[in-house]
């Protein structure tokens, strides 16, 4: 490695004074064939990552008919929107035959209360955990570390045990409480590390000014937190939205989100698969989070990855 | 470094986080382990009859679901690293090649915003051996060609590794974009100037400096393939017969449709001493990193 390093730096002289008397603004490259041919394969990529998607899109516009044809790349000879109408007003989950339009207001009651019981929480352990003197603060990170890569089955039974006592087993704040339980130690976590790197002065000013802890948070730590909370809100918006393990197992009757309504769709059905109308569900379910991560793309990548690293 | 302000304030807010780490995720582990070694059918039963405390274990092994579910495991597990080597070589070549970074990035990554539940159905679908792809590739003389992997117990779990791998590569190609990017242009530039072979430049330097980057990947992968239940549900919901069933398949169905307490903690047990199985060595890293990051700065 030193060598390398040694080299490097010659070289890098090497370059400089080499380049110097040579400056374009802007070099621009011509097309070399390596770039061509990586170019070529990455747009074979593309396509595979893409093929499942335009698959699904033109399915759910054609009629049953044309479907059993077996063309599955072929554009709809005749362009419907039944499929779509059907998917959302009269799919069947089980004998419940309201469409998906059901699961698509169960998932948003469920998501709200979920975003800010669970930002709520996360955000101002976070912040006591990074800027306050707590002296149990490290073995307690340590712990919440353990429990956010628990899996989910080991804290299941007790847990449908606990909110049956509560009362809140199958009802749509009981899913929304246990997605802001479950998302709780790893968005603490990210409040935590993001907290951390806020400067010492600042928040000497704010014991200056007040000293008082709610007050710190909400004038001064709160105002500068709108990246975080973006990224986290993003992360959990997404990630609330394509549940399904929840949702299953703590969903009643009618107060099912989105994705198991979708699951219940498509397996459940007997006789003659109707491929149009499972392809317009899934698009349905699908959509939200899609439309989120092609608008604010940039926060979803820094979500993902701040969940994965710093996690 | 902190501020010694240590007053109510503090510690009432953070009670909220101790109580649900305390009651929703340790003391709900602790009942859990303790039911597995019950007779807990229907309704827990706190009795322990000590001279058979591991019947439910016992019997877990000698379920061939189960040991279905664990070979499943593996194959998923050892499968899935092509999701890792694939966003590899997808980084790798956006990072050389600059033009369109953001177009491809954004195509690539789209399958990680879509519930796996959808992913399930739409590879469903391009997997029906009359109408989906199958029928295209015969239809265009591939005759020899089969993607109706999903009917056949055989390959139906390959079906569930090329789904996962299409949903995951995206990820992997982010983390490992942000892992190059960190390093150091120099090193790129004097390799080329000192005639490195491109091949030599990605597995003797590359590769090497980016040993945490693929450490990380693996043991996300691992934990998340532990965890892997919508895609199987969505794609064989377990079939054909049990032949895609994994430990959380498992687990939820031994509860659900058996509904067997002790037998459904057993499994979870199982699977929670798989997650730490993987997640020690991370655990482990993390700190010696900390140590050696601390040892550089001093």
């Amino acid at each position: 490695m030193s060598q390398i390093s040694v080299t490097g730096q010659t070289a890098i002289e090497r370059a400089t004074t080499e380049a110097r008397p040579v400056y374009f603004p802007r070099r621009k490259k011509g097309i070399r064939p390596r770039s061509i041919a990586i170019l070529v394969f990455l747009t074979m990529c593309a396509a595979f990552f893409c093929v499942p998607l335009y698959v699904i899109v033109v399915t759910s516009l054609k009629t049953m008919d044309q479907i059993r044809l077996g063309e599955i790349f072929s554009l709809p000879e005749v362009w419907t929107v039944q499929p779509w109408l059907t998917a959302w007003n009269d799919a069947c989950s089980g004998i419940n035959c309201n469409g998906l339009k059901v699961g698509f207001v169960n998932s948003l009651a469920i998501l709200f209360p979920s975003l800010i019981l669970s930002l709520a929480i996360s955000s101002v352990t976070g912040y006591a955990l990074a800027l306050w003197n707590v002296r149990w603060a490290g073995p307690f990170m340590f712990l919440l570390f353990m429990c956010a890569f628990v899996p989910f089955q080991i804290i299941m039974i007790p847990l449908i045990v606990l909110s049956g006592m509560l009362k809140i087993y199958g009802t749509v704040w009981g899913i929304a409480i246990v997605h802001a339980v479950l998302s709780m130690p790893l968005l603490t976590l990210i409040f935590r590390n993001y907290y951390k790197d806020i400067p010492n002065e600042i928040m000497r000013a704010a014991m200056m000014d007040s000293g008082s802890f709610w007050r710190t948070f909400f004038e001064i730590i709160l105002p500068m937190s709108g990246n975080i909370l973006i990224v986290v809100l993003i992360m959990q918006i997404t990630s609330i939205w394509n549940d399904f393990l929840v949702g299953l197992t703590f969903g009643g009757l009618g107060t099912q989100p989105m994705t198991v309504i979708l699951a219940n769709v498509v397996i459940t059905t007997t006789g003659e698969v109707v491929y149009n109308e499972n392809m317009a569900a899934a698009l349905l379910t699908a959509i939200p989070p899609l439309v989120i991560y092609f608008f604010l793309g940039k926060f979803f990548v820094q979500g993902i990855t701040a969940g994965a690293i710093k996690g | 470094m902190r501020i010694r302000w240590s007053r109510w304030a503090p510690q009432l807010a953070l009670t909220p986080a101790v109580a649900i780490t305390m009651v929703a995720f340790l003391g709900s582990m602790v009942w859990t382990i303790y039911i597995s070694l019950t007779r807990s059918r229907r309704f827990p039963d706190y009795e322990i009859d000590w001279s058979e405390w591991g019947r439910q274990y016992a019997r877990l092994f000698n379920d061939d679901a189960w040991l279905i579910a664990l070979k499943n495991l593996l194959i998923l597990g050892v499968g899935s690293t092509l999701a890792i080597g694939f966003g590899f070589i997808l980084a790798c070549l956006i990072d050389r090649e600059k033009r369109g970074e953001g177009f491809f990035r954004t195509v690539f990554l789209y399958p990680l915003a879509v519930s796996l539940i959808v992913t399930g159905v739409a590879w469903r679908w391009l997997f029906d051996p009359n109408l989906g792809l199958q029928a295209f590739f015969h239809s265009i003389g591939l005759t020899w060609l089969r993607f109706d992997w999903l009917a056949s117990g055989d390959t139906a779990i390959y079906g569930i590794i090329l789904a996962s791998v299409w949903q995951g590569s995206g990820f992997y190609m982010a983390l490992m974009l942000a892992g190059l990017k960190g390093i150091n242009t120099e090193i790129w530039s004097a390799a080329r100037l000192d005639g490195v072979s491109t091949w030599k430049f990605y597995t003797e330097i590359v590769i090497p400096m980016m040993r945490f980057t693929f450490l990380t990947c693996a043991i996300l992968l691992s934990l998340g393939v532990v965890k892997a239940y919508d895609i199987v549900v969505a794609m064989t919901n377990g079939g054909p017969g049990q032949s895609t069933w994994v430990p959380a398949y498992f687990t939820i169905s031994a509860y659900w449709q058996k509904s067997n307490l002790g037998y459904a903690s057993a499994a979870a047990v199982i699977m929670l001493l798989i997650t730490a199985a993987v997640f020690l060595p991370m655990v482990l890293l993390t700190l010696w990193q900390q140590r050696r990051s601390g040892r550089v700065a001093a």
